[in-house]
């Protein structure tokens, strides 16, 4: 049997192991770690040893290997009359391995903010240099709902090579130049697979979806959410909200920040971007000592709207993959999916 | 503990129906098995809302800061670790005891509740503390979990199953059996090496969201402007980084140093499990050694060895 397309085929697992061993003794692997009890996150990965194919999610989305936490962006040298800038340095390739399909879905969520009308070099450059290795799910964790949004478990195209798990191996799509280039220089040679893939794909999407607990139905929340902007239900559910960041900086799609300037008593210094959360108190405050999100209420609704509502209407996308971290983290049980179902609840 | 459910709903819509409170701060149901979640009961109708069970975890005195300011009285339900910070607010002059009303409840205990939904094994379970252990139950079917397997790490070290403080005492009071050790990882950390100290937080710290999650759910963080929002002057640095995170944590622990009552709240909420109790518990072991103190908010009015000179205090550190 032939392979369907070149750039599809199965591996068996320890050819896992070959695909990534260059990149990891390149020191350009970065991949799902176990960091503690319950914590994975994805780290630098010297050895392929090292990373773990034991997780549903990671507790910390990889958006930071694309949009890092804190960024220099400008750099500058002191002590001179004049201010001697210069960019800091360009970031590393990297091999960006184990990415779930929520979370790729959420490079397409990011693609207009960062990639649109005012185009951002950072977030360019980063795209560039990044080679993104998907990994479909095997079985959906107790907080998962990607389905709900229409995503895969198994594949998503945002991946540049997409591994989905078929036993005893993995069905390999490659999806782009980078991802063609890491199969290549790998040296791994892909086997036919018994199945066409799409079908085979299509097969284990199914079968997965029909797993999954956490069933909601967002249609019609986003004119819910237009209809219940001044609704009562915000400052009831903004009650226990303790209005500290966990869920903007778990999640894959949340990319708001700040630029703050930063100079050593010698005059150096440099220009950083760092993750913000609009649900800071400060997040709104203007000079005028106004702020328009006076309250937790109005912080923590513009969160939830800005994931059901607001980016769809500006981008046609859905702002929530349904990764769940928000719910698995938040402290006080504030639930998007419940959310969601009260939203249009009320409507009825 | 379902008694203490019954009870504490029966009480609640006594104080409401009778214009005692105007709202009842307990615990509630959550959106899945292992959350619980806060509740504001503001209607003696909604009382039924409120439960008490083993997954119960969360410190909610820190919300009487959100209400403290309003007119009227809430209620608030606190177990035994949760009231030493009612005595410790009160200590810092953050909190008029008529404003609140105590609904104390002497607990024995919480589970853990990663451990029950492994052991569960299924997403519609339910969980009561009996005197056995946790009695997990599910549509046809129950099973008896080990106490001690199952206890919360934070329990495992309780020092006040009974409230300290409180209106109303519910369920039967609870015989405190000598405490354990609470500081037998403070010493494990402290027998290290400096360099190896050094690389063990470091390593910790590294991974620090910067979510202030542990200073927003913390009852002893009382300030109206905390110096960690200021962008100037800067005092830590907003740029994540190992260095400033490791500033963040430490002044976050000097602030509360001496006013932190051991409630756990960091440790619980850190999402991504920093033990940051340890360095807390640090400094209750240096107030233990030096001051002989107790726990901050075991007692009020109590000596704050802190926030008092003495001729006589030990200067072991000059």
């Amino acid at each position: 049997m032939s392979v369907t397309t070149p750039t599809a085929g199965t591996i068996s697992r320890p050819d896992l192991a070959r695909l990534l061993a260059g990149p990891a003794a390149d020191g350009r692997l970065v991949a799902p770690v176990r960091t503690a009890p319950g914590v994975v996150l994805f780290a630098p990965v010297r050895d392929p040893g090292a990373l773990t194919l034991e997780y549903v999610n990671s507790t910390v989305s990889p958006k930071g290997c694309l949009f890092p936490q804190s960024e220099k962006i400008l750099g500058w040298r002191g002590g001179g009359p004049k201010l001697d800038l210069y960019s800091p340095p360009e970031p590393q390739p990297l091999v960006l391995f184990g990415v779930r399909p929520c979370d790729l879905r959420a490079i397409t969520v990011l693609e207009p903010v960062f990639g649109g009308g005012y185009p951002d070099p950072y977030w360019r450059r980063r795209r560039e240099l990044t080679t993104v290795v998907g990994l479909g799910c095997t079985e959906p964790g107790p907080y998962c709902f990607c389905v709900a949004w229409g995503i895969s478990p198994v594949a998503a195209p945002e991946a540049d090579l997409m591994l989905t798990p078929v036993d005893p191996g993995y069905l390999v799509q490659s999806q782009s130049p980078k991802g063609e280039e890491l199969l290549r220089r790998s040296g791994v040679s892909l086997q036919a697979a018994g199945t066409e893939p799409a079908v085979l794909r299509e097969r284990r999407t199914a079968e997965l979806t029909a797993r999954f607990r956490r069933l909601i139905d967002p249609t019609g929340v986003e004119a819910a959410a237009e209809r219940l902007f001044d609704h009562p239900y915000w400052r009831e559910l903004a009650r226990r909200c303790l209005g500290c960041g966990i869920c903007t900086y778990v999640c894959p799609t949340c990319h708001c920040f700040n630029v703050i300037d930063r100079t050593a008593p010698d005059g150096s210094g440099g220009r950083y971007r760092c993750w913000d959360s609009c649900l800071f108190e400060r997040f709104t405050l203007q000079a005028s000592g106004h702020n328009p999100r006076p309250t937790r209420a109005e912080r923590l609704r513009n969160r939830l709207l800005h994931k059901l509502s607001y980016h769809r209407s500006r981008y046609g996308l859905e702002g929530c993959t349904g990764c769940g971290r928000c719910v698995a983290a938040c402290p006080v049980n504030i639930d998007i999916t419940e959310v969601v179902a009260d939203l249009k609840g009320m409507m009825t | 503990m379902k008694e203490i459910t019954l009870n504490l709903r029966a009480r609640a819509m006594e104080l409401l129906a009778g214009g005692r409170v105007d709202l009842v701060i307990g615990y509630g149901t959550g959106s899945l098995p292992e959350f619980v979640r806060p509740v504001f009961v503001d209607r003696p109708e909604r009382a039924e809302e409120l439960i008490f069970n083993p997954l119960c975890a969360q410190n909610l005195t820190k919300y009487i800061l959100d209400y403290r300011d309003q007119p009227g009285r809430v209620a608030v339900v606190v177990k035994g670790c949760d009231s030493r910070s009612i005595n410790q607010m009160m200590a810092d002059g953050q909190l008029d005891r008529e404003k609140v009303f105590l609904l104390g409840i002497n607990c024995p205990g919480l589970a853990d509740p990663v451990l029950l939904s492994v052991a569960a094994g299924r997403r519609d379970w339910q969980v009561e503390a009996e005197p056995e252990g946790f009695r997990l139950r599910w549509p046809g079917g129950e099973r008896l979990l080990p106490r001690d397997e199952f206890l919360m790490y934070r329990c495992r070290t309780c020092e006040h199953h009974n409230p300290v403080v409180s209106d109303v005492l519910l369920g039967d009071p609870i015989l405190q059996g000598e405490t354990p050790d609470r500081f037998a990882e403070v010493r494990r950390i402290e027998s290290l090496t400096p360099e190896e100290r050094a690389a063990y937080w470091d390593a910790l710290f590294a991974r620090c969201l910067r979510c202030y999650a542990c200073r927003n759910a913390c009852p002893a963080c009382t300030c109206r402007e905390c110096i960690f929002d200021r962008p100037e002057p800067e005092w830590v640095a907003r740029v994540v980084a190992p260095q400033s995170n490791l500033a963040y944590h430490l002044v976050r622990a000097m602030h509360v140093a001496g006013r932190c009552v051991d409630c756990g709240e960091c440790d619980r909420v850190c999402p991504v499990a920093i033990p940051l109790r340890e360095i807390n518990r640090k400094i209750l072991k240096e107030l233990a050694v030096l001051f002989g103190a107790p726990t901050p908010g075991t007692s009020h009015p109590a000596p704050e060895p802190l926030a008092t000179f003495a001729v006589t205090d030990p200067e072991v550190w000059l």
